[in-house]
């Protein structure tokens, strides 16, 4: 880990992170006051039967109830987007960017191991993505205490579902360093790591809206983070074991793979 | 530097590189010593910058061993790196940055002191109010002025120069060729490539020629120029010289009250030979590096049994 290159990829990021951590917060935060205003409005009409109830939900959240609220706050596209734009796309260009730009070999004329080098991005980004994921779990206590129901979270149970937050983009973010290590051009590794997380929340989606298809949603790293059923004493510890696992595999991929790579001249 | 015991600084004992089937660089062997200027020649893709960059340790050895400053390539480059400065060729730069902080970023990651900063950017009309504009506003020459100045900023004791003037303009080339002489009076050992020979006849003490990946031959460039060839052009007031009497001269044709010929070898016993109140004019028009290469290798075939590359 080298402290001052980590210090450097967040000044990078910077404006960024500051745009997203706000655009969190506010995303976060209107998550409770629609719930607040339109639960009853939903709740009857799914009670009409007018629209089947799964189609009243988004993956694994729904509006009837608050920490469902939250679920689909955090697996709607918005929240995916937001909390993408460094878990898929900084982590994927970090490295190949680089590369592709010619200034990884100046970068790696220092002496800098590439597991330092990839560490300290690594961790970077995931401070990154930590940061956007508290801003967005800190908007939604905000706009629950705002419209005065912060009481029906069990606010005891948050840090479990920052550490299962995490762990889920933690995944996406080692997947799209991983992808960044093994291109030298940002091209192929922003595709493939858009395209996983577009299988994942395909499969949870495919799986809440269609019964019949609803063992797709296991294989759907998104729907084992249900900050839902972690405020509802539910949790579920293979969630984290799961999260935590798929975040590791990419790691162990890069740290075996980008120190052997050959670095030819860029093109 | 005769007679003193000279540490090898790079060494390389059949150094290979293959990409798949093709041959970018085949049983390189070299050592380059402590407090030379150390020329590598070669077209492009003649397997300079494979060279380089294995040496560096971007590139991993197909076969055979290198070290530098007595260290392996293979386990050792990032202590080999801690002692060397690289500029690569066409240096791409942070064009977000202004050339101060790529210069602060690029030698706090180097981990040692910009000792030479200050002399670099004089040398190369580098002025604070360059430095704090962005790198993006800079022209390709102001570019490369940064590229030289981080790779040698933190005193390394081993510069590698992968084409390092290009870009540069004549003035700047010869403020970098007084630099690299005091680097050299300092006992720095400078490594880099070029296909510009008349830089190399300038600044190096031997030469590495390279083609197709192959090493074709290390020259002492003293010794080349020594035995180079040179254009001769005399003129004479009246009794023009049978041209078989005057030694060393070859090829000679008399034209009117000249004689043109090339003159090669020691020219002591030539200038004697000539010396004559008849002799009007002289001239000695000395061959380049370039011409001597030309000389040396015109019978030279390539190596037939390797691929061309472009790295």
């Amino acid at each position: 880990m080298r402290w001052r290159l980590f210090i450097q990829t967040l000044r990078w990021q910077r404006v960024r992170l500051a745009v997203v951590i706000l655009a969190g917060i506010a995303w976060g935060a209107i998550m409770p006051v629609l719930f607040d205003a339109f639960s009853d409005t939903i709740r009857e009409l799914a009670n009409s039967g007018a629209f089947p109830e799964e189609m009243l939900n988004i993956g694994s959240g729904s509006l009837f109830t608050l920490p469902g609220t939250i679920t689909l706050g955090l697996q709607h596209p918005l929240a995916l987007a937001l909390l993408g734009i460094f878990a898929v796309g900084a982590s994927s260009t970090a490295v190949a960017g680089e590369r592709a730009r010619g200034t990884l070999e100046v970068l790696l004329a220092r002496p800098i191991s590439r597991v330092a080098l990839y560490v300290s991005i690594l961790a970077a980004l995931l401070l990154a993505v930590l940061l956007v994921l508290s801003a967005i779990l800190g908007g939604m206590i905000g706009g629950a205490a705002v419209v005065g129901l912060v009481g029906e979270l069990d606010l005891a149970q948050m840090p479990l579902v920052l550490l299962n937050g995490f762990g889920l983009w933690a995944a996406f973010t080692t997947f799209g360093l991983a992808m960044s290590v093994t291109f030298d051009r940002p091209g192929p590794a922003i595709g493939l790591s858009l395209a996983w997380l577009l299988v994942h929340y395909f499969l949870e989606i495919l799986g809440s809206l269609w019964a019949d298809a609803a063992w797709t949603q296991e294989y759907s790293l998104l729907h084992h983070f249900d900050p839902g059923e972690i405020l509802t004493g539910r949790a579920d510890p293979t969630d984290l074991l799961i999260v935590f696992a798929a975040a590791v595999i990419p790691l162990a991929y890069a740290l075996i793979v980008f120190p052997r790579r050959d670095l030819a001249a860029p093109a | 530097m005769e007679g003193t015991p000279q540490r090898s600084i790079i060494s390389t004992r059949g150094l290979t590189k293959h990409y798949g089937s093709v041959a970018a660089l085949t049983d390189l062997t070299l050592d380059v010593e402590q407090g030379e200027i150390f020329g590598f020649l070669g077209p492009n893709g003649a397997g300079k910058s494979t060279t380089i960059r294995t040496l560096l340790g971007f590139l991993h050895a197909t076969r055979g061993e290198a070290r530098v400053l007595g260290m392996d390539v293979g386990t050792e480059s990032v202590e080999i790196r801690r002692l060397t400065g690289y500029l690569p060729g066409g240096i791409a730069l942070y064009d977000s940055l202004t050339g101060e902080q790529v210069l602060d970023y690029l030698v706090e990651m180097q981990g040692r002191e910009p000792y030479r900063r200050a002399d670099l950017c004089e040398r190369l009309e580098l002025p604070p109010s360059v430095l704090r504009r962005r790198v993006r506003d800079y022209s390709r020459g102001m570019r490369q002025k940064i590229g030289v100045v981080q790779a040698l900023q933190h005193d390394p004791e081993l510069a590698i120069l992968d084409e390092p003037t290009e870009g540069l303009d004549p003035l700047m080339q010869q403020a970098f060729y007084r630099i690299l002489d005091d680097l050299r009076r300092e006992g720095r050992t400078v490594f880099f490539s070029s296909h510009v020979l008349s830089e190399v006849e300038r600044l190096c003490d031997r030469v590495a020629i390279i083609r197709e990946g192959r090493l074709m031959a290390i020259h002492d460039v003293g010794e080349l120029l020594a035995r180079r060839r040179r254009r001769v052009t005399l003129r004479w007031r009246s009794g023009v010289p049978d041209p078989v009497t005057l030694p060393g001269l070859e090829d000679a044709e008399i034209d009117g009250n000249r004689i043109i010929g090339t003159l090669s070898g020691e020219i002591a016993a030539f200038v004697r030979s000539i010396a004559s109140p008849n002799l009007d004019d002289l001239l000695i028009e000395p061959a380049s590096l370039e011409e001597a290469f030309l000389e040396y290798y015109a019978d030279v075939p390539a190596p037939a049994d390797t691929e061309p590359d472009d790295r």
